[in-house]
């Protein structure tokens, strides 16, 4: 039986990127936000939280927040692969520049959920949380499956317009940092923030992603939640759009 | 999902003289002003080597991207393997091998670059394992299989992504300088290697700086300059090329040289090519035995001394120099 392009694509996605260095960037990143902010800002009560102790607030915020560890994986596979040749050698084999990008988007897609289930484990067997049921559970992945895309699809934009690897990491860097800390995987949106600052909490499409993640976690999503999640469709529909166009035009020559 | 093969697509079992690869009057511009290809026409035929030479940035890298599906030509008509690339691409890239010039390499070791390109193409797990072992000791990279590609020597380097294009079937392999920075004996063993699959029907499009290799390799050859392909022939009738001439090199010492090369030239006439500068020259000759007696009898009556003279044979390098240099001459 032959196994179709895309598969053997993510297969040879996840040989090359399941190493050492490249786990402790996407599961062990996360995690150790868990356990430290977790156990760390527990003591402070769950003023803001509507309710839910701290953990219970951060678990469903940590998983949200492997929609952005996954997207930034596909960006570093398409910039890995355009710096060591592969890209131009993989182009030039039985493979078309459409099925390139959707192999790179569904194995970081798989990292963001497996990335998910693991942070869910962590924060069942070593701090304690509820474990979920199984609808939430679906509605969950479901969300994470959507900002992983939209991450993606960003990441993906990113990499394909910016030519020098330097430039790449500290755009890289600065975006996980603003759009981790400007939205709700760690706190609630307080109004005691700066006009600016709750806008950019507003428009970040992980507060979107993190709200209805936690509204199914603590069986709270609300409409707003589900508004939510059809703009962020929206976005990721844009965002694919953008990404396509740009990867589709961009120069894979060697030399 | 493309058409299936029409009568034009070249089946695996053509002939030999079934051309494989046809450009014609082929351009290519970044910006509409300069072109990296200028009108190129070739044929390659079923299971011949056939040789791109040029300088940097004469264009051959341009002509492997565009055959390999890479680029799309501003103009003109190409066809490998009976299919458009611009239309049938994929089905052109099922059926080629590619070594680029530069590196190309997964972020694993040598035996998992090669398995995972095994995976790429689709091979069964056991045919897989049977040709990596296989490529690893013919390109003696077994004591190196577990060292990461990035971390061996250029030359072992070169050596893997030879061997990994070896890890699938194909009609045509394009190798883009594949040589650089292998030592001799590699060297050879790879040209051997290839020179082996061309035996069994495979077809070489291959570019190079090195003459001899090229030599050692072709069937025929492309000089390429400025996007513009100066000549193309058999290595034997490119060599052929001044009517069977051969090669007077001549270094004197005297008072005047250049009168000396100017009184030699008006002697021998125009049927023999002499370029001089300074104290050296080179002529060209198809009558070796005149043009010697003519030189020694000048230099006697001129007083000139005769400190170096060699007659050789028109080597490919020749060939490539002179045509490359008439083109600058004319320039």
């Amino acid at each position: 039986m032959k196994v179709p392009n895309i598969l053997r694509l993510v297969y040879r996605n996840i040989l090359v990127n399941v190493d050492p260095g490249s786990m402790m960037i996407l599961v062990g990143l996360p995690g150790l936000y868990l356990i430290f902010f977790g156990y760390g800002f527990q003591a402070l009560g769950s003023g803001g939280t509507g309710g839910a102790s701290y953990l219970a607030y951060l678990t469903p915020g940590i998983m949200a927040f492997q929609s952005v560890m996954a997207g930034t994986t596909g960006g570093s596979m398409l910039w890995a692969d355009r710096r060591w040749g592969m890209l131009s050698q993989l182009l030039m084999g039985p493979y078309t520049r459409l099925q390139y990008l959707l192999g790179i988007m569904l194995t970081s897609l798989l990292f963001g959920l497996v990335g998910a289930l693991v942070m869910l484990g962590i924060a069942i067997a070593l701090l304690s949380v509820v474990p979920v049921g199984l609808g939430p559970l679906a509605v969950m992945l479901g969300t994470i499956t959507l900002g992983s895309i939209f991450f993606g699809a960003l990441m993906l934009l990113l990499s394909a317009l910016v030519k020098s690897n330097t430039a790449y990491n500290s755009i890289q860097i600065m975006l996980i940092f603003v759009v981790n800390f400007a939205s709700t995987v760690f706190y609630p949106l307080s109004r005691g923030l700066p006009l600016p600052l709750q806008v950019l909490f507003r428009i970040n499409p992980l507060t979107y992603i993190a709200d209805a993640v936690r509204g199914a976690y603590l069986g709270n999503f609300t409409a707003t939640d589900g508004l939510q999640l059809v703009v962020l469709a929206v976005e990721t529909v844009v965002a694919l759009f953008l990404a396509t166009r740009a990867y589709l035009r961009s120069d894979v020559s060697f030399e | 999902m493309s058409a299936p093969p029409g009568p034009d697509v070249i089946p695996l079992a053509s002939g030999p003289a079934t051309p494989v690869i046809v450009a014609n009057d082929l351009r290519y511009t970044y910006d509409r002003r300069h072109y990296a290809l200028d009108g190129v026409s070739f044929r390659v035929h079923r299971g011949e080597v056939f040789g791109l030479l040029g300088r940097n940035g004469a264009g051959k890298s341009t002509l492997i991207k565009a055959m390999t599906t890479l680029i799309r030509p501003t103009s003109g008509t190409l066809t490998v393997l009976g299919f458009d690339p611009a239309r049938d691409g994929a089905r052109i890239r099922e059926r080629i091998g590619v070594v680029q010039q530069g590196e190309s390499f997964d972020f694993t070791t040598v035996q998992g670059n090669l398995d995972i390109y095994g995976v790429l193409w689709g091979l069964p797990k056991p045919e897989r394992v049977r040709r990596r072992e296989l490529l690893l000791e013919r390109f003696g990279l077994g004591e190196v299989r577990r060292k990461r590609a990035f971390d061996l020597s250029g030359g072992q380097k070169r050596r893997v992504q030879v061997a990994r294009e070896f890890m699938h079937d194909m009609d045509v392999l394009f190798l883009d300088e594949p040589t650089v920075g292998l030592d001799v004996i590699m060297r050879r063993t790879l040209l051997d290697s290839v020179r082996d699959e061309v035996r069994r029907g495979l077809t070489v499009v291959f570019t190079t700086h090195n003459l001899e290799e090229a030599d050692y390799l072709c069937d025929r050859v492309a000089v390429i300059d400025e996007g513009k392909i100066l000549m193309q022939d058999t290595l034997e009738n490119l060599k052929r090329l001044y009517g069977g001439k051969k090669t007077v090199d001549l270094t004197v010492a005297g008072a005047d040289p250049a009168a000396f090369y100017r009184r030699l030239g008006e002697r021998l006439g125009p049927r023999v090519s002499l370029t001089a500068q300074g104290t050296t020259a080179v002529l060209l000759t198809d009558d070796t035995k005149t043009a010697l007696s003519e030189i020694a009898e000048l230099a006697r009556s001129l007083g000139v001394q005769l400190e170096w003279l060699n007659v050789r044979t028109n080597t490919l390098e020749d060939v490539f120099l002179r045509s490359v240099g008439h083109r600058e001459d004319r320039g």
